[in-house]
């Protein structure tokens, strides 16, 4: 069995077929884990035990003739700040160190649903604030292609495992591009759906406003067939869509891409933009065009104010999120405290990392008094704006090309010193976040380096179909999918 | 040169709601610590809020029954601070779009009616109870009443003395509990409020330094902890000292009697208010508030004049029968069951409220039931029994819940009527007492008094009075 | 300088966080770079932003309903200390 190079279709299928069995899955997959992680750094909790017990009961449904959830057998990694009964849920951070949810995220009771089999959690961004996974607290995570960089951020855990052949399928989150970004560099797909598409129940949040949960794949049709499970209703989450607009991404996601109308932002090609990614990109837009997409520049400028608004926002919110982390009930608690104020102060500070100091720093200062109009007030005010830019150029287009980043992964330590210029590694991400839009990052070319460059297919408001089925396409054109990192294809 | 001051209100009620404002659990009161708790209330990370909708209604609710308007697009918004009874460090209230605005209450206060402006209704979660532990290094937590659904009834600062507020807070009361939206326990913390007061001399335009004042859960001790800082602050502005009047928030210690000083505007919170970003704006149609308009009940003040005029009460009688609910509901569920209005509220408001005040209790814990002294008023038109012998009854009904008829009957408190009986007593009552005979019949009248009084404690009080009275005339004319 | 070193400590107290001056004036070169760049939203004119209309907003709602979490046990897995059902703090002082 090629574990490391198996889709979740192949492996569910093989299941069903009793081609092999859950159990021989997941063993193998931990042989692969064995040899591989030591590397890469991608987890930060493995359930081995658990993991086979669940393959134990799906062979035993094979068995007994029962049915079986559309991932049955399916081994997922799940990023550590998604919450998960009796499963330590770290955020990859100090503060929670040892903190183990008494409840699953509503992904992962639907997830669990349909017969998947949780295999570990997956480092991270401490608090998913970063995009070099450089920030979490216990140890850096490799890039699969070049372990001297970085695999993105903050979801470079589940981006790693993925490319790296140790999960078949990862959960991320992705609150200016936390899933996008690092599937980019790690060379898988990613997709941040509809905000409201998929539950946030369970998620510790880092920005409630922009935060969505999404699956990180090997392929585009195992992310559609991942979207499909993860998406719905919650009761429990008020900010998930209500009506039904769930779907069935599967069907018709062969159809291809003729006539769909797609734009091209003016001018984003110039924008510092790395040489490589630039012809990675315009190679993917001629082979859409071939495809008989019709293919426009439009007028969307992506400037340094919309990100001035994305960390201002996420910053606030995150300023008010993180304060229940307090060392009084639960959680990380300093050692040597006199009063109850100071064991706050000194249990934050000790277990709060340097990004998400600065971060909560920033956004306290935002919303403090006398700067509120200024900053926040503001910022939310040219969200709306942003919002209604794209709204307009969706009622023409079916579908916005960009970059996923404007570089290719950077070495490790390269700009931990300038946060400035890590945060403009976003700037054709976060826009999707603040008008609350899908969009998949899907690999579309490699560097003469050797390193993966990654595209950004943006949608209107769940139009999760119509991005699946063009990068459908644009991944039949381009077969890069099945391609791995050197020397890690073997078992 | 006189001095005037100025209270407004801050009262946070709690809503009668069966489950919490962002989760499912229960709200009753006096349950073991954190039995009402789930991942949600508790700020567990990862958990997100729902709002309840009944809070909602209750809220317009609120706002309909104080003559508010009513906000058709509000929404929530998180209040931050750090403190162990807050499980997020945010309450999830509402600032700049409270889900009502304006309102109006009108009070009396000694026979002079006045108009109370509300500024705003809005809606919040409650905190968690902290238990300090004396000579231990610990504190405890209980977490059950974070998440209650609280709506907070600001007044403007119209109130012009302690016993204005209270009145306030009364009629304020009353309405809420009529309309269902709050028991309105103060002993219970289901009603709290904190007041804002301020002194200046008759006259000026400019308000001077409030002093907001926490921990008042009673009348008695709303009334006395006002009435002190009223008198501290006056003290202060009269002997020049107004400068040490501060913007300050004072906790009312019931103990020693006096306000103590918490925490000074100088390290007042900065809030940082902001949009709550996990729950979606209240949109409110106006369908919703038609609705709920409809199901409003009779309010204390449509109900007073009402009772004035069906009733033929008076003012006083009508202010305490209508000030409370229960008290309120159990005079007219007699008066429907067909007792006299009149007579019926001479009971309640007399014997009735003797003795819950003498057992302590309150009006929601009545021990008689509405039937069982509408029967024992019928007893009395009747002259089955008389009115001396009623209150008799009634004390033992109060205490035992037994029917009247079953305690007359088991006394052997019956009223005598029949005449032979009567007759009897009479002659033997006049042969005993030859010198008030004498007496009567050389014009001294009230002769007759003493003479009845002796026929009356020769039957234990139970001869009809007004047959005997009759009879005890007609034999000394004899 | 759009900050200082007594603002930053005035921010961090609001945010419990402790720093030693050399931090807070790290931080404060910091935040001048970030909130200059912040200054680019100067430029953006809008004044013709609409807000988003009411009717696109649906109010979410739950009922009325009372459940109790019954599984007392995993719900405080991760508290330091309970005593008689009561979650156990260093002593808080008012
Ligand atoms: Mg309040
Ligand atoms: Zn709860």
């Amino acid at each position: 069995m090629q574990i490391a190079t198996m889709t979740i279709d192949e492996i569910r299928v093989g299941i069903r077929e009793q081609k092999f069995t859950a159990q021989e899955v997941v063993k193998a997959l931990f042989q692969r884990i064995k040899k591989v992680e030591p590397e890469i750094g991608g987890y930060i909790t493995l359930c081995e035990e658990d993991a086979l017990q669940q393959a134990i009961i799906v062979d035993e449904k094979i068995k007994a003739g029962e049915k079986l959830g559309k991932l049955a057998g399916v081994p997922v990694a799940v990023k550590d700040n998604i919450c998960t009964d009796g499963i330590r849920t770290t955020c990859a951070s100090k503060m929670l160190e040892d903190f183990i949810p008494p409840y699953d995220a509503t992904v992962v009771k639907k997830l669990k649903a349909e017969d998947a089999i949780i295999i570990g959690k997956t480092n991270m961004d401490e608090f998913a604030m970063g995009s070099s996974n450089e920030n979490s607290a216990f140890k850096i995570v490799k890039n699969p292609w070049d372990t001297k960089r970085v695999p993105g951020g903050s979801s470079g855990g589940s981006a790693a495992v993925v490319a790296a052949g140790m999960a078949p399928l990862s959960l991320g989150s992705d609150t200016g591009g936390s899933i996008r970004q690092p599937a980019a560099f790690c060379g898988v797909v990613g997709l941040k759906p509809t905000y409201g598409l998929v539950s946030r129940f369970g998620l510790i949040a880092f920005a409630s406003s922009l935060d969505q949960i999404g699956p990180l794949t090997r392929t585009v049709k195992d992310c559609a067939l991942s979207l499909e499970v993860l998406q719905g209703n919650d009761p429990m989450d008020g900010t998930s869509v209500k009506e039904v607009k769930t779907k069935s991404y599967l069907d018709g996601l062969e159809e291809g891409v003729k006539g769909y109308k797609i734009g091209i932002p003016k001018g984003f090609l110039q924008k510092g933009l790395n040489e490589e990614i630039a012809k990675a990109i315009e190679d993917s837009i001629e082979k859409f065009k071939e495809l008989g997409a019709i293919v426009e520049e439009i007028d969307l400028p992506i400037t340094d104010a919309e990100l001035s608004a994305y960390y201002i926002i996420s910053s606030a919110e995150a300023s008010s999120n993180l304060a229940r982390f307090d060392g009084v009930r639960y959680g990380y608690r300093t050692e040597d405290f006199q009063k109850l104020d100071e064991l706050m102060e000194k249990t934050r500070t000790e277990a709060f990392g340097g990004e998400v100091k600065r971060r909560i720093m920033l956004g306290t200062y935002a919303l403090s008094s006398g700067y509120y109009d200024a900053y926040y007030n503001k910022a939310q005010k040219l969200r709306e704006k942003i919002r209604q830019q794209y709204q307009e150029i969706f009622k023409t287009y079916d579908l916005i090309i960009t970059p996923t980043t404007p570089s290719l992964p950077f070495l490790c330590g390269e700009k931990v010193n300038d946060p400035m210029e890590m945060y403009l590694g976003d700037i054709y991400t976060i826009n999707i976040n603040l008008a609350k839009l899908p969009a998949l990052s899907m690999p579309c070319g490699f560097s003469k380096e050797g390193l993966p460059i990654g595209i950004q297919l943006i949608g209107g408001e769940y139009t999760e179909d119509k991005i699946l089925k063009a990068a459908f396409a644009l991944e039949e054109e381009l077969k890069l999918s099945t391609i791995i990192p050197e020397g890690k294809e073997e078992i | 040169m006189g001095f005037e001051t100025i209270i407004g209100m801050e009262i946070h009620v709690e809503l009668e709601t069966k489950s919490k404002i962002f989760c499912s659990c229960p709200t009753t009161f006096g349950a073991a610590p954190n039995a009402h708790t789930c991942p949600v209330c508790l700020g567990l990370p990862g958990t997100l809020p729902v709002l309840n909708e009944e809070v909602v209604n209750l809220a317009i609710k609120a706002g309909l029954a104080l003559n508010c308007g009513i906000n058709y697009y509000n929404k929530m918004d998180r209040k931050n601070y750090f403190y162990p009874d807050l499980p997020k460090a945010y309450q999830i209230s509402q600032y700049d779009l409270p889900i009502c605005s304006g309102g109006i209450v009108e009070i009396e206060v000694e026979g002079v009616k006045k108009e109370i402006r509300i500024n705003r209704i809005h809606i919040e979660e409650d905190a968690g109870k902290l238990v300090h532990m004396e000579d231990e290094p610990h504190s405890l937590i209980d977490y059950n009443r974070v998440g209650v659904p609280l709506i907070e009834i600001v007044s403007e600062a119209d109130l012009r003395s302690p016993l204005e507020a209270v009145e306030y807070v009364k009629v304020l009361k009353s309405i809420l509990e009529y309309a269902g939206i709050s028991d309105c326990r103060m002993e219970q913390g289901s009603l709290r409020c904190d007041a804002n007061i301020s002194i200046r001399k008759v006259g000026q335009e400019t308000l001077n330094n409030k002093v907001e004042i926490k921990n008042m859960n009673s009348f008695k001790e709303l009334i006395k902890a006002m009435e002190k800082e009223e008198k501290r602050q006056r003290e202060l502005y009269t002997f020049g000292e107004g400068h040490k009047v501060i913007q300050e928030t004072r906790r009312w210690d019931s103990g020693k009697g006096r306000t103590v000083s918490m925490r000074t505007k100088e390290d007042a919170h900065d809030y940082r208010y902001f949009p709550e970003p996990d729950l979606t704006p209240i949109v409110i149609s106006s369908g919703l508030v038609q609705s709920i308009k409809e199901q409003l009940p009779e309010l204390p003040p449509a109900k007073k004049i009402r009772f004035t005029e069906e009733y033929h009460l008076t003012d006083k009688e009508v202010d305490i029968l209508v000030g409370d609910k229960s008290l309120g509901e159990f005079y007219e569920g007699t008066v429907k069951l067909g007792a006299e209005p009149k007579m019926a509220a001479n009971w309640i408001l007399g014997d009735l409220l003797r003795l819950l005040k003498e057992k302590e209790l309150g009006f929601d814990a009545i021990p008689v039931k509405e039937e069982a002294l509408v029967k024992l008023l019928k007893l009395i038109e009747s002259g089955k029994i008389s009115g001396k012998i009623a209150k008799e009854v009634f004390e033992e009904m109060f205490i035992t819940g037994n029917e009247p008829e079953a305690i007359v009957k088991e006394k052997g408190l019956g009223q005598i009527s029949g005449e032979d009986v009567i007759e009897k007593i009479i002659i033997d009552i006049l042969q005993a007492n030859p010198q008030s005979v004498e007496d009567f019949k050389n014009g001294k009248l009230q002769a007759v008094g003493y003479l009845m009084g002796q026929v009356m404690k020769a039957t234990k009080g139970q001869a009809n009075p007004q047959m005997a009275k009759e009879m005890l005339e007609a034999k000394l004319k004899e | 300088m759009k900050i200082n070193v007594e603002e930053v400590q005035h921010i961090a107290k609001l945010a419990k966080l402790r720093f030693t001056n050399e931090e807070a004036e790290k931080m404060a070169k910091e935040f001048d770079s970030i909130l200059g760049h912040f200054q680019s939203m100067e430029e953006v004119p809008l004044e013709d932003t609409k807000t988003s209309s009411k009717e696109e907003i649906k109010t979410v709602l739950r009922k009325d309903e009372a459940v109790i979490f019954e599984d007392k046990a995993k719900l405080f897995r991760n508290v330091k200390q309970m005593r008689d059902g009561y979650i156990q703090v260093p002593k808080i002082i008012e």
